[in-house]
C-alpha cells in the first residue's frame, strides 16, 4: 500500500516535471477565468490567438535555431523588410497569392545570407544576425523613405481574413506549428538539429554535415520570418518600416518559456506554442483588468522569471531527486533485486 | 583567399564612396540634421521635408543623422558634429531633458543650434515647434460638442515622458475631461505612437468593455490601430476616434468615416521655418528665435484639403 502511494506520488511528480509548462498554462487559464468574466470566451481566445500568431511563428523559427545552438537577432528587421517588399509587390502588380511568396522569398534569402555568413566565415550567429538586423532595417527605411505605405486593399486578407470562422493568421500559426513539430520529430533534419545543438563536435564526428544543417535551419527560420512579415503588414493594414522592433526577443522569450534551452539540443514545438500562449494570456488578462502599462511590464517580467524558474527546477532540481528517491525505494523494498 | 580579396575590395569601395561624398560637400555652410528617429513616420516626413527645403539654399549642405530613438546616439551625433566642424545643428530632440546637456556643452564649444519638434523647455535654444497643447485642445474642443453624455472612452498615449504626448494629454484634461465629469475613462495605456500596439490594446478593450463611445489618441498612428481593431471585431458602427498629426492614413480614414478628426502638425511648415531660421542664424540675419507653427483641424467636412496636401507630397497616389 505504502509502495503504491509512493509510486503514484513519484509518477505524479514525474508527470508534473515533464509537463510543468502546460500545468502553468492551465493554472493561468483557470486563474484568469476567475478574475475576469470576459477571459474564458471563444471570442477572447480567438482574439488572443490572432494577437500571438505573428510572434509565435517567429518563435518557431527561433526554436529551430536555438535547439541547433544558434540565434537570430535579425528577425524583427527582416520581418519589416520582407513584409514591406511583399506590400510593394502587391501594390505594383495587384497579384494577391504571389505577394505572400515574395515575403517568404525575401525572408528566406536573408536567412540564407545569415546561414552563409555563419558557416562560411565561422562567425558567431549573434554577430552575423546583428549585422543583418541593422542592414535589413536600413534597407526597409531606404525603400520607403521612412514613410508608411497605406491603402493595402485586398492584401489585408492575409492578416485580417477569416476562413470558416477562424482568423487567417491562426490558420497559418497552426500550419507552422505542425510543420515545426514534424520537422523536429519526424525528419532527419530535425534529428541532426538536435544532435548539433547537443554536441556539435560529436555530431560532426558521426558524419553529420554540420554547416549544411545550420544553413537549412537559418533558411527555414528566414522563411517563417518572411511569412510573419506578410501577416504583420496585412494585419495592421499598412506597410510599416518600423515594424517588428524587438520582436526577436519576444519570440525568444516564448521559446525559452516553452522549455527550449539556450545551451542547445533541447526544445519542442509544442513547448514553444505553450510558451507563446503563456505570454499572450498574460498580456491579455492584464489589459482586460486595466492594469497600468508600467505595472504590466513589472508583472510580466516577474511572471516570466517565475515560470521559467519553476519549469527548470521541476526538471533538474530537488523534485528530480524526489522522483529518484520515491522510485528507488519501492523497487528495493518490493523486489529485492540483486546488485548489478 | 578570394573572399579576403572580395572583402578588401568592398571595404576600399566603401571608403572611396564615403570620401567622395565628403568632398562633394563644398557648400559654404555645413548643417547637420539630427532626427530623433528615421523609423518614426512623422519624424521621417519632417526629415524628408528638411532635406528638400535645404536644397533651396545653395550655400547650405545638409547631412541627416538618425538618432534611432536612443539618447546616447543623439549625444554621439552632437559630439561628432562638433568634431567634424559643422556650422550648425538642427536637432529634433528625442528626450529634450537629456539632450539639453550635450547641446549646452556644444554651444560652449561654438556650435549653433535650431531645435524643432519638440523644442527645449527652457527656451535656451532657438526653436521652431508646434504647440502640443494647441494640437490636443483643438480636438478636445470638438469632442466637447460630439461626445455623448455619460460616454465611455479609452485613451492611447505616446512614449512615457514625451513632451508632445504629455502636452496633448494635458490639453485633453483641461479642455475636455475637467469640463465633462460625466465621461468615464475605461482605460488609458501607452502604445508608444505605434499602430500595432494600439491595435492590440483596442482588441482587448473591446473584449473587456464592449461598447466604447470614443477613442482619444495622442497621435494618428495609434488612432489608426484602434480603427483596425474595431474593424476586426466585426463592429458595423465606429466610435468617435480622435488623432493628431494629420498623416495620410488618418486623412483617408476620416474620408471613409472611420475616424473623426485629426489636428495637422505640418512637417513641411516646420521644415521651411527651421531651415530658414538656420540660414538666418548662419548669415547673421536678424530673426525671431522662437517660432510656433499653427495647426488645422481636419474633419470629414474639410479633409479633402489634407488629402490634397498628401497627394502633393506623394504620400497618397
Amino acid at each position: 500500500m505504502r509502495t503504491e502511494t509512493r509510486n503514484l506520488t513519484g509518477r505524479f511528480t514525474l508527470l508534473s516535471s515533464r509537463y510543468s509548462i502546460y500545468l502553468i498554462l492551465i493554472v493561468m487559464v483557470v486563474v484568469s477565468s476567475i478574475i475576469s468574466p470576459v477571459f474564458f470566451s471563444a471570442s477572447n481566445f480567438s482574439n488572443i490567438s490572432r494577437q500571438i500568431s505573428i510572434t509565435t511563428i517567429l518563435a518557431f523559427g527561433q526554436t529551430l535555431l536555438i535547439i541547433c545552438g544558434l540565434i537570430d537577432l535579425s528577425a524583427g528587421s527582416v520581418l519589416a523588410l520582407a513584409g514591406l517588399l511583399s506590400v510593394m509587390f502587391y501594390k505594383a502588380t495587384g497579384m494577391f497569392v504571389p505577394s505572400i511568396a515574395v515575403g517568404i522569398a525575401v525572408g528566406s534569402l536573408c536567412g540564407f545570407v545569415n546561414g552563409w555568413i555563419v558557416t562560411r566565415f565561422a562567425t558567431p550567429a549573434f554577430i552575423a544576425t546583428l549585422a543583418m538586423q541593422t542592414a535589413a532595417r536600413g534597407a526597409a527605411l531606404m525603400l520607403t523613405n521612412g514613410q508608411n505605405i497605406y491603402e493595402l486593399d485586398k492584401f489585408v486578407a492575409w492578416g485580417q481574413g477569416v476562413v470558416l470562422g477562424i482568423p487567417a493568421p491562426v490558420i497559418f500559426l497552426v500550419l507552422v506549428a505542425l510543420l515545426t513539430w514534424y520537422v523536429l520529430n519526424h525528419t532527419r533534419l530535425g534529428r541532426y538539429i538536435y544532435a548539433i545543438g547537443g554536441n556539435q563536435e560529436a555530431a560532426r564526428a558521426s558524419g553529420i554535415r554540420v554547416n549544411r544543417i545550420k544553413k537549412w535551419a537559418f533558411l527555414l527560420n528566414g522563411a517563417l520570418v518572411g511569412l510573419a512579415g506578410v501577416l504583420y503588414m496585412s494585419r495592421v493594414n499598412a506597410g510599416l518600416p518600423n515594424a517588428g522592433i524587438g520582436f526577436e526577443f519576444d519570440a525568444m522569450t516564448a521559446a525559452i518559456i516553452g522549455g527550449t534551452s539556450f545551451s542547445g539540443g533541447i526544445g519542442t514545438a509544442v513547448g514553444t506554442l505553450a510558451g507563446a500562449f503563456i505570454m499572450g494570456f498574460l498580456g491579455n488578462i492584464m489589459n482586460l483588468l486595466g492594469i497600468q502599462s508600467y505595472l504590466q511590464q513589472v508583472i510580466k517580467g516577474g511572471i516570466i522569471v517565475l515560470a521559467v524558474a519553476y519549469d527548470i527546477s521541476s526538471k533538474t532540481g530537488r523534485k528530480k531527486k524526489n522522483v529518484a528517491a520515491s522510485q528507488a525505494k519501492p523497487v528495493t523494498a518490493a523486489t529485492n533485486l540483486p546488485n548489478p | 583567399m578570394e573572399f579576403k580579396k572580395m572583402i578588401a575590395c568592398a571595404m576600399a569601395f566603401g571608403v572611396l564612396a564615403i570620401g567622395g561624398s565628403a568632398f562633394a560637400q563644398n557648400a559654404k555652410y555645413r548643417v547637420a540634421y539630427i532626427a530623433r528617429s528615421q523609423s518614426d513616420s512623422f519624424a521621417a516626413w519632417l526629415a524628408n521635408s528638411i532635406v528638400k527645403e535645404a536644397k533651396k539654399y545653395p550655400d547650405i549642405s545638409l547631412t541627416v543623422f538618425d538618432g534611432q530613438s536612443r539618447n546616447e546616439l543623439m549625444q554621439s551625433h552632437i559630439e561628432n558634429a562638433v568634431t567634424n566642424k559643422y556650422n550648425l545643428i538642427i536637432i529634433q530632440p528625442y528626450d529634450p531633458e537629456i539632450q539639453i546637456g550635450p547641446v549646452k556643452q556644444a554651444t560652449v564649444q561654438g556650435m549653433k543650434f535650431v531645435a524643432t519638434n519638440p523644442k527645449f523647455s527652457d527656451n535656451s535654444v532657438p526653436s521652431v515647434d508646434s504647440s502640443p497643447y494647441l494640437l490636443g485642445s483643438v480636438n478636445a474642443k470638438l469632442a466637447m460638442t460630439q461626445v455623448p453624455k455619460n460616454a465611455k472612452v479609452v485613451v492611447l498615449l505616446g512614449p512615457p515622458g514625451n513632451p508632445h504626448s504629455l502636452g496633448r494629454r494635458d490639453a485633453w484634461q483641461k479642455e475636455f475631461f475637467d469640463k465633462r465629469p460625466d465621461v468615464k475613462i475605461l482605460d488609458e495605456q501607452i502604445a508608444n505612437w505605434n499602430k500595432d500596439e494600439a491595435m492590440r490594446l483596442m482588441e482587448d478593450w473591446v473584449q473587456a468593455h464592449g461598447k466604447i463611445d470614443a477613442v482619444i489618441s495622442m497621435n494618428d498612428n495609434m488612432a489608426a490601430g484602434a480603427v483596425e481593431a474595431i474593424k476586426g471585431s466585426g463592429a458595423t458602427t465606429y466610435p468617435l476616434v480622435y488623432g493628431t498629426d494629420g498623416t495620410a492614413e488618418a486623412c483617408l480614414l476620416i474620408k471613409d468615416g472611420k475616424m473623426t478628426s485629426t489636428a495637422l502638425q505640418n512637417a513641411d511648415e516646420l521644415a521651411v521655418r527651421s531651415v530658414k531660421m538656420a540660414h538666418d542664424i548662419l548669415t547673421g540675419k536678424p530673426t525671431d528665435l522662437h517660432e510656433t507653427v499653427g495647426t488645422e483641424l481636419y474633419t470629414r467636412n474639410n479633409v479633402d484639403k489634407c488629402i490634397a496636401l498628401h497627394q502633393s507630397l506623394g504620400d497618397i497616389k
